[in-house]
């Protein structure tokens, strides 16, 4: 083989992996490949990564280039070896041959074969997936910065915990607790006001985004084991509604300062406390039980500030309130439904595009 | 035994429980080297007998541990303490409590008191002296009226033990 031949087959690497691909000599060759695993880019897919260094001696093709594991996420020892081993044997096959591309195809493909999650979660200690297959009850997943996954269900109690540990830390001023916060966010200098915390496995940090997408999805889930027919019903009208949609802008608001303070249940029980307190423009949808509800509300209204400050600490939540026996006690229950998935879709995106920026 | 600094202690959770039960389970097929479980009937507390590793200046001395968990546990860490007589090692008081940041700040519910035992172990194993800390009566003063070693400020300034 000629020198050309090399350094032609080099470009057609960069070509096909480009910025996955990072050379760091072209002849004899020797670069990092950075692989992940061919789910068609949908990142929440992913549960395996690697780099992979592939490094030839002069005596490229003819004697195999070496290759090695650099960094993975999510693969345990067994599954490393596996990977290194077989594209290793791949390179003894096709020696004096160009093999570069063929060797990276090759790790890309094994490493997708590869592609989820094993063994036990971190918190519970029982398996991600149960022994009898797929289990809907116990869904699992992954932190984006380093691929440990856990039941959903464990590291939303874990999440929680957390913050009410926090909270009660800094109001008793516990200073040990309190430099520990601090070191954290210094080491995170760009991430502004995100709230942040550690993986349990490794503490490397990962942002509270990462996981809202979970809250969110336990919610969901929760209630619509509560009450799954009624919401489908009138679940489409109140999309239409503009007054709905602001409502559940409002709703979104509260419920992420809720997950911030780890108080994820308590506003949704007061949610009729305050009767006349703001009356939205009714629905059309619900217009008829609206003007009963506010009729009765008027003839209260005169108490109504009152109680509320007495009661309330923010004005939002209060107007919240407000609205919400404006809305009449029974249906509040239902709605908590669309509320809490709506806030998926941006966290999806949030997830593409954070994939994007791992390039 | 009257060393057990008994904190307030509520019964353990159904997710506790779920989850001392695997790690029991776990611990009887495998247990780390150099540990026995002493059986009884308590799943809230734990007596482990430790070994010193050959070649070390425990080789051969037996100690217990004492391992209690909280009602939140894994949330919360287990307060694990020696049952005096306590090794003679920097970090450990003569009441039996252990300096030991894994134990209280850096504590994670992804740890077991299977990875607690081997990270004790290896504490033991580093030491290049048996002395006790050097503010032990202080210290062991103030905890008088059987306090957990949970409610020390601790302050980890040494880890080269």
């Amino acid at each position: 083989m000629t020198e050309e031949e090399v350094a032609m087959e080099m470009e057609a690497v960069e070509a096909v992996y480009g910025e996955d691909c990072v050379i760091l000599d072209s002849n004899p060759p020797h670069l990092h490949l950075h692989i992940k695993p061919r789910t068609a880019e949908i990142s929440s897919q992913q549960f395996v990564e690697a780099v992979v260094r592939i490094q030839a001696s002069s005596k490229y093709p003819d004697e195999p280039p070496r290759i090695s594991l650099i960094e993975s996420k999510g693969l345990d020892d067994q599954r490393q070896k596996h990977l290194i081993g077989i594209v290793q044997e791949k390179a003894s096959q096709l020696s004096s041959s160009l093999m570069l591309v063929e060797l990276c195809e090759e790790a890309a493909e094994r490493l997708t074969i590869m592609n989820h999650p094993d063994g036990d979660c971190p918190l519970c200690l029982y398996p991600l997936f149960p022994e009898d297959g797929w289990s809907k009850e116990m869904p699992f997943m992954k932190l984006m910065s380093c691929f440990h996954c856990f039941h959903c269900e464990c590291i939303i109690r874990w999440w929680n915990w957390l913050h009410t540990q926090k909270d009660t830390d800094s109001k008793s001023g516990d200073t040990l607790h309190m430099r520990r916060g601090t070191s954290t966010h210094e080491g995170n200098s760009g991430s502004g006001g995100q709230s942040l915390g550690n993986c349990p496995v490794c503490r490397k940090v990962f942002h509270a985004s990462d996981i809202e997408h979970v809250l969110d999805l336990v919610g969901a889930q929760s209630s619509q084991k509560d009450s799954g027919l009624i919401q489908g019903e009138d679940e489409d009208p109140l999309l239409q509604s503009d007054s709905e949609n602001v409502r559940r802008e409002r709703f979104e608001a509260i419920l992420k300062t809720q997950e911030e303070k780890g108080g994820l249940v308590q506003p949704k029980k007061n949610i009729s406390v305050v009767p006349g307190m703001y009356l939205p423009p009714p629905a059309p949808v619900t217009a008829s039980s609206n003007e009963e509800e506010a009729g009765h509300s008027r003839e209260q209204g005169e108490e109504a500030p009152k109680e509320a400050e007495s009661e309330t600490n923010s004005s939002s939540s209060t107007n919240h309130r407000g609205r919400g026996r404006g809305r009449g006690r029974g249906q509040n229950v239902n709605r908590r439904k669309p509320n809490s998935q709506d806030p998926r879709k941006p966290t999806r995106q949030w997830v593409q595009r954070a994939r994007e920026d791992d390039k | 035994m009257t060393s057990s600094p008994s904190p307030s202690r509520k019964a353990l959770s159904k997710i506790a429980c779920n989850r001392l039960q695997k790690e029991l389970s776990e611990w009887q097929v495998n247990p780390p080297t150099g540990f026995k479980h002493k059986v009884t009937d308590n799943l809230q507390k734990w007596i482990i007998e430790v070994t010193g590793a050959p070649g070390t200046l425990y080789a051969n001395e037996t100690y217990n541990l004492q391992v209690e968990f909280p009602q939140h546990y894994p949330m919360e860490s287990p307060q694990v303490i020696f049952v005096p007589p306590a090794p003679l090692h920097p970090h450990i008081y003569s009441n039996g409590h252990i300096c030991l940041d894994i134990l209280y700040d850096s504590w994670s519910p992804a740890m077991t008191v299977s990875s607690v035992c081997i990270s004790i172990l290896s504490m033991l194993s580093s030491s290049p002296e048996k002395q006790r800390p050097t503010d032990n009566d202080r210290y062991v003063k103030n905890c008088k009226n059987g306090r957990s070693p949970k409610e020390t400020r601790w302050w980890f300034h040494d880890d080269k033990v």
